[in-house]
């Protein structure tokens, strides 16, 4: 899948302490993203903001002059653009209360590097829609904006149901999703009792996008647990 | 701990109710043997008071013995000499009147001057019933007149009231029961408001060292009879509420204080694990210092379990955690659980397998989302852990009798009986101060433990059928 264009996202990280800011950088860095910059304090995170005009932003919730859900306050006063918590705080009321408050997800400390990229990818991704691209599969290729799907020159219309679990699977693209996860995606809360719909489903997007529906190479089934859409660089 | 809370306060109330009555039914028996008594002894002191009079001779009687004692011959009467006796005995003086001449015909020595000797019939009337100049008469019938004995003024006291009706002394039996009834009913009112008061001032009382033992602080009015009983326990009160709240402060400083320490852990194990996890990646390096980075990460992934496991830990076992309660599908919470560990792919020696039977698709808990993904993920990190060479781990929820039994299994190495029975068996090892060398095995189950009841469910560690360890988190179903 085409996100090359996400990589060019201004990125605000906000953290009191040098070395974290540093390593964060370069784990941004070398995942290709080009437009960071960081600040140390709260002072010094609205000052950059303003020129800076970011348009994600990754903050620690303990600053030397201030709590990061204040800053996020005033900094969504200026702009709304989606925020990341990263804190060594791992309490569930301070999860909660960083989602409340308008906040996009939320990280403990100590993370890896790879679930950094995923959640700040995945958040980019959410926030900036409409600039939604060609998702690339082995023989097909998914089109969200128009809502079909082309294979050999043909072009094959997705029915909204097949449009919301396609998306679902893509945001998570090589990962796997569970079926309740996929089940909530289509139907809404309390999805019980729709897995044998999910599977027709499933069965019907595979005869769209596989080459041979009845070998699946890119929407895979993980035996008792999901489903998983491997996508094409 | 709120189930049981309520449970202390049930118990609580069940004695308050019963302690009451039987106090009541004490005091009315009380009261009714009172009575009884008091009956008993009026009864006694009355028949004591008036045995000396009864056991006297009736003066109806002696008037009666005189009449038919006079010996009358023509104008002449004659007493007998018993007689006379008898009248000097009880210092009293006769006349005999005649039945034609109303005169009297015969009469003791000692009579009194202002007695008259003649009577008309409406006086003989009034000597019958009552007195003659204030001397009480009784009357004999003799031959052909009438015996008056005339007794010392201070002697008796006659009745001269008119007769009760003749209902109320048919009715007599029903009166009396009627007129000890409304005693008994009055008694039975007297005693009731003398008691309310009582009982009113006894009853915070009561209430206040019932609620001593819950902990919860108590203050009874200090006023009335019992002022220094309801001080004492307030005092006491005012006691254990400090000590708790001493106990409060010592273990949430122990709580805060790990807080503390593993918050300030995170930063800097955040660059160990982050520089490690890019350098772990980095193909520029040969495979060699790949694999000693991929070491660091996983080891600093395990100092980061080991962090939120003491932090929770600590909270779970002071009670700091709330529990934030729902319905919940363990299905799709363990299934979430494991496909979140099979996404994160930091080992690949570590295979996750979904064991559950496809026919269940919802098993329903009421619970802490949040605590309860924690505790499936710490099963499945516990069997990493522990099995160092790699191994297949089993998930799967089944539903079991009003239960939903959580499983995770490996195919690793296991654990001896000894040691299975161990895990089963012992306590909370953060109160344990011996043997701490093992808390690094057992820290992780102990959460595992705590969350289990703090959802009223247990946990049962036994052998798999793959060969490995078997835990199961066996949780109420909510139907």
């Amino acid at each position: 899948m085409d996100i090359t264009y996400l990589k060019e996202k201004r990125i605000l990280i906000v953290d009191d302490e040098q070395e974290l800011l540093d390593m964060v950088v370069s784990i941004l860095k070398e995942d290709g993203f080009r437009n960071i910059r960081t600040a140390s304090s709260v002072k010094d995170a609205l000052e950059t903001a303003g020129t800076f005009r970011p348009e994600l932003a990754i903050l620690d919730v303990m600053l030397p002059d201030g709590s990061g859900f204040s800053l996020m306050e005033r900094l969504k006063a200026q702009a709304d653009y989606p925020i990341l918590f990263l804190t060594a705080r791992g309490e569930a009321d301070d999860r909660l209360r960083g989602l409340g408050l308008g906040a996009d997800d939320y990280m403990v400390k100590p993370f890896l590097p790879q679930e950094l990229i995923f959640r700040v990818t995945a958040i980019l991704r959410r926030s900036y829609k409409g600039e939604e691209p060609l998702v690339r599969l082995q023989g097909s290729m998914i089109d969200f904006s128009r809502g079909e799907v082309v294979k050999g020159g043909e072009h094959i219309p997705l029915t909204a149901k097949e449009h919301a679990l396609l998306s679902a699977l893509c945001r998570n693209a090589g990962r796997i999703v569970t079926i309740d996860a996929l089940c909530e995606a289509a139907w809404g809360d309390n999805p019980y009792g729709y897995e044998n719909s999910l599977m027709a489903h499933i069965r019907r997007i595979r005869e769209k996008i596989e080459v041979c529906p009845s070998q699946p190479i890119s929407l895979v089934t993980v035996k008792g647990l999901g489903y998983k859409l491997m996508v094409e660089r | 701990m709120r189930a049981i809370t309520g449970e202390k306060g049930d118990i609580r109330k069940e004695v308050t109710m019963k302690s009451v009555p039987r106090l009541i039914r004490r005091f009315i028996s009380i009261l009714f043997l009172s009575i009884f008594f008091l009956l008993l002894l009026n009864f006694l002191l009355l028949y004591f008071m008036t045995k000396d009079q009864t056991s006297s001779r009736s003066p109806y009687a002696t008037a009666q013995e005189a009449a038919r004692g006079l010996i009358r011959d023509g104008e002449n009467c004659a007493l007998g000499q018993d007689f006379q006796e008898m009248l000097r005995e009880e210092n009293a003086w006769a006349v005999f009147i005649d039945n034609d001449t109303h005169r009297v015909i015969w009469h003791t020595e000692d009579l009194p001057e202002d007695i008259p000797m003649e009577y008309s019939l409406s006086e003989i009337a009034d000597l019958t019933l009552g007195y003659v100049r204030d001397y009480p008469t009784y009357v004999g019938d003799g031959d052909n007149g009438i015996m008056v004995l005339g007794y010392p003024r201070d002697r008796y006291w006659k009745s001269m009231w008119p007769t009760w009706d003749y209902d109320f002394i048919a009715n007599l039996p029903w009166n009396i029961l009627t007129v000890m009834l409304l005693n008994l009913l009055s008694f039975l009112i007297l005693y009731m408001v003398a008691n309310t008061g009582l009982l009113k001032s006894v009853n915070p009382i009561v209430k206040g060292i019932q609620t001593l033992p819950t902990g919860e602080p108590v203050y009874v009015r200090e006023k009335g009879v019992l002022s220094e009983l309801a001080a004492s326990i307030n005092h006491t009160s005012e006691m254990l509420q400090m000590q708790q709240r001493q106990l409060r402060r010592k273990e949430t400083a122990r709580a805060n204080w790990i807080a503390g320490v593993s918050h300030d852990i995170r930063t800097p194990l955040s660059m160990v694990m982050g520089y490690a996890g890019q350098l772990a990646g980095d193909l520029r390096l040969p495979e060699e210092e790949q694999k000693k980075a991929q070491v660091i990460v996983r080891q600093s992934a395990r100092m980061k379990n080991l962090i939120n496991d003491l932090n929770l830990a600590s909270k779970l076992e002071y009670n700091m955690q709330p529990l934030a309660r729902g319905r919940e599908n363990a299905v799709a919470l363990v299934r979430q659980v494991a496909v979140d560990f099979i996404n994160m792919d930091i080992d690949r020696r570590f295979q996750i397998e979904w064991t559950a039977e496809e026919s269940l698709r919802a098993c329903m808990v009421d619970g802490d989302r949040d605590l309860l993904m924690r505790a499936v993920s710490n099963l499945i990190q516990n069997s990493i852990n522990h099995n160092e060479q790699g191994c297949r781990i089993y998930v799967g929820v089944w539903q079991e009798e009003g239960s939903c039994v959580i499983r995770v299994e490996d195919d690793g190495k296991g654990a001896s009986d000894a040691q299975i029975e161990k895990l089963n068996h012992t306590p909370h090892y953060m109160v344990c101060d011996t043997n701490t060398t093992e808390q690094r095995h057992g820290l992780g189950l102990l959460i595992v433990r705590q969350i289990a009841a703090s959802h009223g469910g247990t946990v049962r560690i036994g052998r798999s059928s793959y060969g490995g360890l078997s835990v199961e988190i066996v949780l109420p179903a909510d139907s």
